[in-house]
């Protein structure tokens, strides 16, 4: 059976009000863009949003609201990932008994751990649940704890809730190394990658990716992905290079730049939690300006 | 300047005798076995031919060497990578010198200069010559300096003859950056692929590859390029999973491992040279059973 975790999924911002807490009503109304813009999926709350600036008691909440928003229309998976393990499982089991449709886990932050602590951290954590799990490889950011090949057969071998990765190092080499383990053994394992980095992917075999720029650009995220499923590479490369130079002026400050360019398409969403700072006026002026240029003020969808 | 387009450069070992020195009659082999079986132009001594263990002197003589010997049939591209700027400079008039269709060259070897240094040696090496030149982007070859999208556009805009990028990051946030904006600044401009890892760079852009597998697996590594040349980027992925599992077994044994395929296949080019150490019996004896299953493997010729 094919996956169900293909496509560009999206994992809506946090949206705060301008005291930073909570905004529930903004939050749905986004969950509510994000299903009827064309995303094939919903995960929250990634590092876009906002994920380690919030509590558990937090992330809870917002997780109810995306499976009660999302209502069945799409997959919705939630990233447990937090500092401590321990809270990475209460929210796994959380997920699955709000009903989320699966879990997303990237490798463990701060201890550099070694595989074999890796291994045994996905093992306890999709034991523990029979929802499926995706694992999370971002080795940019964690001081270079990866996820091999090696390690990969041996969790498809060991889990059969184990179906997914989000291969986020944007690098042909892992990618390779991990989709060759993986799709050997598990035919439909999802290879997904981290923005929106669909054309290096999906010739080699990605079925998807999540999404940076999706509350921006919905129709591009999904035009970028029919051109690499029915392999037009130049249309495909003029709009991943469109895409991309999104992910260039979002990438630093991340989500900080990224809900600045929101308020430029009309849909604010609030300010951003420090320490991560809130873009400033003259920020999304530039942002607009880039939105203007691309051609993406026109040709994407304004307001709710 | 008329656009000089590399296309599939085979990058040859540099074979020793048991007295470490040039084996230049087996060069001569080596040379011919690559222009026989797909090569369209030769880079050399790359870090493959160990360029980095051959004394200035004996650089200068291995690439009049091959030149004189190719004479004319395909290009000779000279790597003149040099730990300092004016080293590296006299290299690349030496090359252009002996009739070099382009030259090449990385970051400087142990310094980590100031991004403005580094420009400045690239630049440097640059204008010594008047045919084009290439920058050989490789991050987990050079640990000290480093290369990004930013400083190679630059280069555009004070090098006239700055051709393109050999691109062995295998970063796809770097080769969409630079292949967003560098074709703009200077129409022509070309990325390759800095390995046998093409398929993602195809689809980004690559119009070329550099291979220092092709001495051992020539057919294997023909296909995957023409394939990707011609953006039949789906069918090029099954030849592209089988090139990794090659590169995988390879690579943890460097320059050693490559001569000791070498010698797999019936084309003995004799020992690294130090301090690389040759692989020991029982390494030979794991690398040999390895490639036994590359099963591609079965179809390439097994001597000269």
């Amino acid at each position: 059976m094919p996956t169900k975790f293909r496509g560009v999924m999206q994992s809506p911002v946090t949206p705060f009000k301008d005291d930073f807490s909570l905004d529930l009503p903004t939050f749905e109304r986004l969950l509510d863009f994000h299903v009827r813009t064309g995303a094939t999926a919903i995960s929250w709350p990634h590092h876009k949003g906002e994920s380690l600036n919030l509590t558990i008691a937090e992330r809870k909440l917002f997780a109810e609201a995306a499976v009660r928003v999302v209502n069945g229309r799409i997959p919705v998976t939630i990233h447990v990932s937090a500092l401590a393990v321990e809270d990475t499982m209460e929210l796994a089991r959380h997920a699955q008994e709000i009903g989320a449709d699966g879990i997303l886990a990237i490798t463990p932050y701060f201890w550099t751990p070694s595989i074999e602590a890796i291994h045994g951290y996905f093992v306890r954590l999709c034991r523990s649940i029979e929802l499926p799990v995706l694992s999370y490889n971002s080795p940019s950011y964690l001081a270079g704890v990866e996820i091999t090949g090696d390690l990969i057969s041996r969790l498809i071998e060991q889990l059969p809730n184990f179906v997914g990765v989000k291969e986020a190092s944007f690098n042909s080499e892992k990618f390779l190394e991990i989709s060759r383990a993986a799709l050997a053994l598990r035919p439909d394992f999802a290879m997904l990658t981290g923005v929106e980095y669909l054309l290096p992917s999906v010739p080699l075999g990605g079925v998807g990716s999540y999404s940076a720029a999706g509350s921006i650009c919905p129709n591009l995220c999904a035009q970028l992905f029919d051109a690499c499923v029915s392999g037009d590479w130049p249309l495909a490369r003029e709009l991943q290079y469109k895409i991309s130079w999104l992910w260039l002026l979002f990438r630093d400050q991340y989500p900080s730049s990224l809900k600045g360019g929101m308020v430029m398409m009309g849909r604010p969403v609030g300010p951003t939690r420090a320490p991560l700072p809130t873009a400033t006026a003259e920020r999304q002026a530039f942002i607009r300006s880039e939105l203007e240029r691309l051609g993406i003020l026109e040709t994407e969808p304004h307001g709710w | 300047m008329p656009l000089y387009r590399p296309g599939l450069l085979h990058t040859p070992v540099t074979p020793f005798t048991r007295e470490r020195a040039i084996d230049f009659d087996r060069y001569a082999k080596v040379i011919e076995f690559h222009l026989a079986n797909g090569a369209e132009g030769l880079a050399l001594p790359m870090h493959a031919g160990e360029s980095v263990s051959l004394s200035d002197g004996e650089r200068r003589a291995l690439v009049e060497f091959a030149i004189k010997h190719v004479n004319g049939r395909k290009p000779v591209i000279a790597h003149v990578s040099e730990t300092g700027t004016a080293i590296a400079a006299a290299l690349a008039r030496h090359a252009e010198e002996q009739g070099a269709t382009a030259i090449v060259a990385t970051t400087p070897y142990y310094w980590t200069p100031p991004a403005a240094m580094v420009l400045e040696h690239f630049v440097q090496i640059g204008l010594a010559v008047k045919i084009p030149f290439f920058l050989y982007n490789a991050p987990e070859e050079m640990q000290g300096a480093k290369v990004n999208a930013e400083l190679c556009l630059e280069l555009i805009t004070k090098l006239p003859n700055f051709a393109g990028v050999i691109d062995l990051s295998l970063d796809w946030q770097f080769m969409i950056e630079l292949m967003t904006n560098g074709p703009r600044l200077r129409p022509g401009f070309q990325l390759l692929a800095g390995t046998e890892l093409m398929v993602s760079a195809a689809a980004i852009g690559a119009t070329g590859m550099l291979a220092p597998l092709a001495g051992i697996a020539p057919r294997l590594v023909r296909e995957l390029y023409d394939l990707c040349r011609d953006q039949k980027l789906f069918e090029a992925r099954k030849v592209q999973e089988q090139i990794a599992g090659l590169r995988q077994a390879l690579k943890p044994g460097g320059v050693a491992s490559l001569k000791a395929a070498m010698r797999a296949m019936g084309r003995d080019c004799g020992e690294p040279r130090p301090p690389v150490l040759a692989l020991d019996a029982a390494a030979y004896q794991k690398l040999v059973g390895e490639l036994e299953t590359v099963t591609a493997l079965h179809a390439e010729a097994r001597d000269w």
